[in-house]
């Protein structure tokens, strides 16, 4: 494809993705708007997995960023954007927490330290009715409500925003220093990377992007309770959308996150409400995935050449492109 | 400090359940070097085959316990075969991600057909209880406690004491030494995976009379078993039975000398195991894992 398509065509899909709301009947939008949220969501923990960080507990994100959009409303009569900025804060912090209480650990350890840190908050949570509203849970104040379509475009203009912050990254020093995390963390640390400052920042933005997308869904839901926020089912699409869609690729969370919203759509339609039906697609969609096609949609479709993905050729420039820049 | 012999009687049987449940987890790890995330699946099924055993058929849990026990093995035998035998020197992101698949497959399985219903198995002991003392102990828990008590020295004694155990310690030492000794790595593997299931379903068919069943009990108690083997260290078999015993007391006395302490005490495992990350991150008696 032509230099120039490759910028042209993605502009061109988000302008189309943040005036649907205005177009689009209310059926579609709320699909897109499902869709928004996931590829927030999906871009964060693909951006953990490039670093080689397996994010068992992105619900915890998601839960806190729920929480601290609704109750800084409530408390305040903060409108919606500056309650997103407090979400945002949050999951930057929780992702700050993470990064240091879990150190230098890594693959198992990690993993199992972020779905302990999600089931631990949401116990928490049920544990404190007097701040959360406890399992009774927690309505928005229907005062401060914005409209539909302004929560839809807010949703849109989030995913873009993530998708160019994760384009961004993916062209920066730090997405280098994070894929040779990936490799080999010693290796990296030899070449002048210092893992334990790139894992700091990354948890952080990671955090930071998944809070507010819950944010933005407590908007739109306007009710939360433990169960709601720190469902474990935010952490299965977080890992579900980029598997199924391109695990590494900067692509593949987003295709992936609207095969997702498809796929549950499906199931809804031929099964019923049974939330079973569609959580059994998800575990054979992981399954098969890893099994079978471990390089996702995306990555089957550009396999060799991509034009979104980065495949095998950086990987032999980025270590002259960090050992360049160490200073002696 | 007036019920101590009753907390220490209570952490004490709790703690024996939780060995057995962590034992199977520890197993898979420290031996064919997979994290199961799909263990706590083996124990909601080993719960329900429990319940319909005595439903259907009207076997005691206890008569039921070996049959779900051979049932658990080869399950957990044909899901080696069929996946996690692919994924053995895949990252581990491949493994986790599969078995927490698998997991979630088992757990709608069971929730489609059965429903999100808790039911609950009731054999005639399972609402006595005596006294000794001022102490009033559940004789179901103390079934459960020696059944899992005679479990786990079995494994131990099948570990030490076999053929086939020392084969699958040799595996967990030195990998290539052992093949090169003429063990046949894949089905040692299929043979201890298979246990590790049949021990999951034996803690099912266990905590089925101790408590209510429903298809996302597994996930409770796999979040907790994590919490132990980290505890214990991750791959050590005995380090997995101290961090099973130091989580049962600690959350028995979270539950006892806490106010409001009987929801706090679900939270206790992760508060541990943040702070053994701290701490010491190797566990209380680990060994170094390496990547």
């Amino acid at each position: 494809m032509p230099r120039d398509l490759r910028t042209v065509v993605p502009i061109l899909f988000a302008i189309a993705f943040i005036a649907s709301p205005f177009v689009g009947s209310p059926q579609i939008s709320d699909w897109l708007f499902r869709v928004s949220t996931l590829i927030m969501l999906a871009v964060s923990w693909n951006l953990m997995a490039n670093a080689g960080l397996i994010s068992l507990g992105h619900s915890a994100f998601w839960g806190v960023g729920s929480y601290a959009a609704l109750l800084s409303a409530n408390a305040f009569g903060l409108p919606i954007l500056a309650s997103l900025v407090v979400s945002i804060l949050f999951g930057a912090l929780l992702g700050l927490f993470l990064a240091v209480t879990t150190g230098r650990l890594r693959g198992i350890f990690f993993a199992i330290s972020t779905l302990a840190l999600s089931e631990g908050l949401r116990i928490t949570a049920f544990m404190t009715p007097d701040f959360t509203g406890g399992a009774v849970g927690l309505f928005l104040d229907q005062a401060l409500r914005p409209s539909t379509t302004m929560l839809y475009v807010i949703g849109a203009l989030g995913a873009v925003a993530t998708v160019v912050i994760s384009y961004i990254i993916s062209i920066s020093r730090f997405h280098f220093a994070c894929r040779a995390m990936r490799n080999n963390e010693g290796a990296a640390q030899m070449l002048g990377v210092n893992p334990y400052r790139y894992r700091l920042g990354l948890l952080a933005i990671s955090g930071a992007i998944a809070s507010c997308a819950g944010g933005i869904n407590a908007w739109y839901g306007g009710y939360l309770d433990p169960e709601v926020g720190f469902s474990l089912h935010f952490t299965i699409l977080s890992q579900i959308a980029p598997i199924l869609g391109g695990i590494h690729t900067l692509a593949g969370p987003a295709i992936g996150s609207f095969a997702i919203v498809a796929i549950s759509e499906g199931t809804r339609i031929f099964f019923g409400q049974n939330e079973g039906f569609s959580q059994l697609i998800y575990g054979l969609v992981l399954v098969i995935g890893i099994l079978f096609m471990p390089r996702g949609i995306w990555g089957a479709l550009v396999a060799g050449g991509g034009w979104f993905s980065r495949p095998a050729k950086p990987v032999t420039a980025a270590p002259s492109k960090v050992q360049a820049e160490v200073k002696p | 400090m007036d019920f101590f012999g009753q907390f220490f009687v209570d952490a004490m049987l709790l703690g024996g359940i939780y060995t057995l449940m962590v034992i199977g987890l520890s197993l898979s790890f420290g031996i064919i070097r997979i994290i199961n995330f799909a263990h706590g699946e083996a124990i909601m099924l080993g719960a329900y085959g429990s319940y319909w055993a005595l439903t259907i058929l009207g076997l005691d849990p206890l008569v039921a316990l070996p049959l779900i026990m051979v049932a658990g093995m080869i399950v957990g035998m044909a899901i080696y075969k069929i996946s996690i035998k692919r994924v053995l020197t895949a990252p581990h992101i491949n493994q986790i991600l599969l078995t927490f698949g698998i997991g979630l497959i088992l757990q709608n399985l069971a929730l489609i057909s059965w429903s999100a219903d808790e039911r609950s198995v009731n054999p005639p002991y399972a609402f006595d209880s005596m006294m000794i003392g001022d102490i009033s102990i559940s004789t179901a828990r103390v079934i459960a406690f020696a059944v899992a008590t005679i479990l786990v020295v079995g494994l131990f004694l099948w570990l030490r004491r076999t053929e086939l155990g020392r084969a699958s310690r040799a595996l967990a030492e030195n990998g290539d030494a052992a093949i090169l000794m003429g063990i046949n790595v894949t089905q040692m593997y299929g043979i201890v995976f298979g246990i590790s299931a049949a021990l999951g379903a034996a803690t099912g068919v266990l905590l089925s009379f101790i408590g209510a069943i429903s298809p996302f009990m597994g996930f409770h108690m796999l979040v907790k078993g994590f919490a132990i083997i980290i505890l214990g260290g991750l791959g050590s078999i005995v380090g997995s039975v101290v961090g099973a015993f130091v989580l049962a007391f600690a959350e028995t006395w979270v539950a006892y000398y806490v106010p409001g302490g009987a929801g706090w005490s679900e939270g206790v495992a992760f508060a541990l195991l943040f702070l053994i990350l701290i701490i010491r991150p190797r566990g209380l008696l680990g060994q170094a894992v390496e990547e």
